[in-house]
């Protein structure tokens, strides 16, 4: 895990899924949950230069399918781009508080 | 009681009676090609609005009708208690407190409007309305003697026999729905009929 | 802030049900919802006043979306909504979108606190997909 750089109103980070079945239905949900959470606008790669997708969208985190094994490229602009981006990695790392399986 | 409260209440018994006295048809007919179950759904629509005949037919004609309506919604269920209940509704909206015959006609073919847009169905496919359309039209025509009018309803109802349905559950028997008469409309054809007849004597 | 609340309508109580969990269990419990389905003889089928007494269990005053499956059940959504008392009425949306799928992704958007404009246009967004 690589942990958040920031420039000024802007955030970034990235972490390795390790959940057993990556970015599926209901972590697709936690993630967009957690990301409307924050004022700042807050977008998700497969690689630091994107392409990017609106993690508030759930329609599109849903689609989105990324496998166990990828890396989460989030960056973040707005007021609480450092607190979004560390609590969206934060949720990733902890497997999106799931047992195994879960999905 | 007024001579507007008594023949609505005349009205309520007349339908409840003639859908009470064929509720076995219709429950047959619906077996054939629905769910099996309008008989007893109108039946049990009617006798609640029945039960509730005097406070009912104690209000003006708009009310009254809105009344029926409602409670046809709610008691009846399945497709046809929301169609019935919003012809009775909208009726009720389109008359005037003291309706003459041009009145009626016009409020029963923006009812029948009505009907189609909630059904978001058209003459032609096998349902209930290949009697309301045709009874619109009659009326429009001048079609006075209830007589008349309840024979061109029936007729309308047979003519269902030979089509096949393409709205509603019978229209998932595709073919095999040809060959019986959609049960909405020979009960909208008793209605009509019984209807008719209680306002020629008024 | 109020979420909007969700509304399953299914010919099948076990769908409904079923539709219900799935939003419980991947949304959380935050956000208002009900269901209904089948008929009062325990086949399938669906039933205005059951849907209206369903939109009241999930009544929020941001408003409420209703899910519904095959035609029938939109037809008496339609109608309960229409039956709704007048302030409420315009605040309740029937979604073109999967019953299941539209739950859970309507409830998720509904749980940021979105209008309910917009939960609409996200089920009806995941459906045109």
């Amino acid at each position: 895990m690589k942990n958040g750089v920031a420039t000024e109103t802007a955030a970034t980070g990235a972490i390795l899924i390790e959940h057993e079945v990556g970015l599926h239905a209901r972590p697709s949900v936690k993630l967009t949950k957690l990301a409307k959470t924050f004022a700042s606008k807050i977008e998700l790669g497969l690689s630091g230069n994107g392409p990017w997708i609106d993690a508030k969208s759930i329609v599109k985190v849903m689609a989105f399918r990324a496998a166990k094994g990828s890396t989460l490229h989030f960056r973040a602009h707005g007021g609480d781009a450092h607190e979004a981006v560390a609590a969206l990695v934060e949720l990733v790392r902890r497997g999106f508080d799931e047992g195994h399986g879960g999905g | 009681m007024d001579l507007g409260a008594e023949l609505r209440a005349e009205l309520v018994k007349a339908v409840a009676t003639v859908i009470d006295r064929h509720a076995d048809e219709l429950t047959s007919l619906d077996q054939a090609i629905g769910d099996g179950d309008h008989g007893i759904n109108m039946k049990r629509g009617f006798e609640a609005v029945l039960a509730d005949v005097a406070n009912l037919s104690a209000k003006p004609w708009p009310d009254f009708l809105k009344g029926v309506g409602t409670m046809l919604v709610m008691k009846v269920g399945g497709a046809s208690g929301p169609l019935y209940g919003t012809l009775f509704m909208a009726l009720g909206k389109d008359l005037p407190a003291e309706p003459g015959r041009a009145d009626l006609v016009r409020a029963f073919r923006g009812a029948v409007t009505a009907v189609q847009a909630r059904g978001k169905s058209e003459r032609g496919q096998k349902t209930m309305l290949d009697v309301l359309i045709p009874t619109a039209e009659a009326l429009e025509a001048g079609t006075a003697d209830a007589a008349a009018v309840a024979r061109a309803a029936h007729a309308a109802a047979d003519a269902t026999i030979p089509v096949k349905a393409l709205r509603g559950r019978a229209s998932f028997l595709g073919d095999r729905s040809i060959g019986h008469m959609d049960p909405g409309a020979r009960s909208s054809a008793l209605m009509i009929e019984a209807i008719a007849s209680v306002l020629e004597k008024a | 802030m109020e979420s909007v609340g969700v509304v399953i309508v299914s010919h099948s109580p076990k769908v409904a049900e079923g539709a219900a969990d799935m939003v419980r269990q991947m949304v959380g419990e935050e956000v208002p919802l009900a269901w209904t389905g089948g008929n009062p003889s325990g086949g399938l089928g669906t039933d205005v006043g059951q849907i209206m007494s369903a939109i009241d269990r999930a009544w929020s005053n941001a408003g409420v979306v209703v899910l519904v499956d095959l035609g029938g059940a939109e037809t008496n959504s339609e109608m309960a909504i229409e039956m709704l008392p007048e302030e409420r009425r315009g605040r309740v949306l029937i979604c073109n979108a999967p019953v299941v799928e539209g739950a859970v992704v309507a409830a998720t958007e509904a749980a940021g606190g979105s209008s309910v404009d917009l939960v609409r246009q996200t089920a009806e967004e995941y459906s045109a997909r």
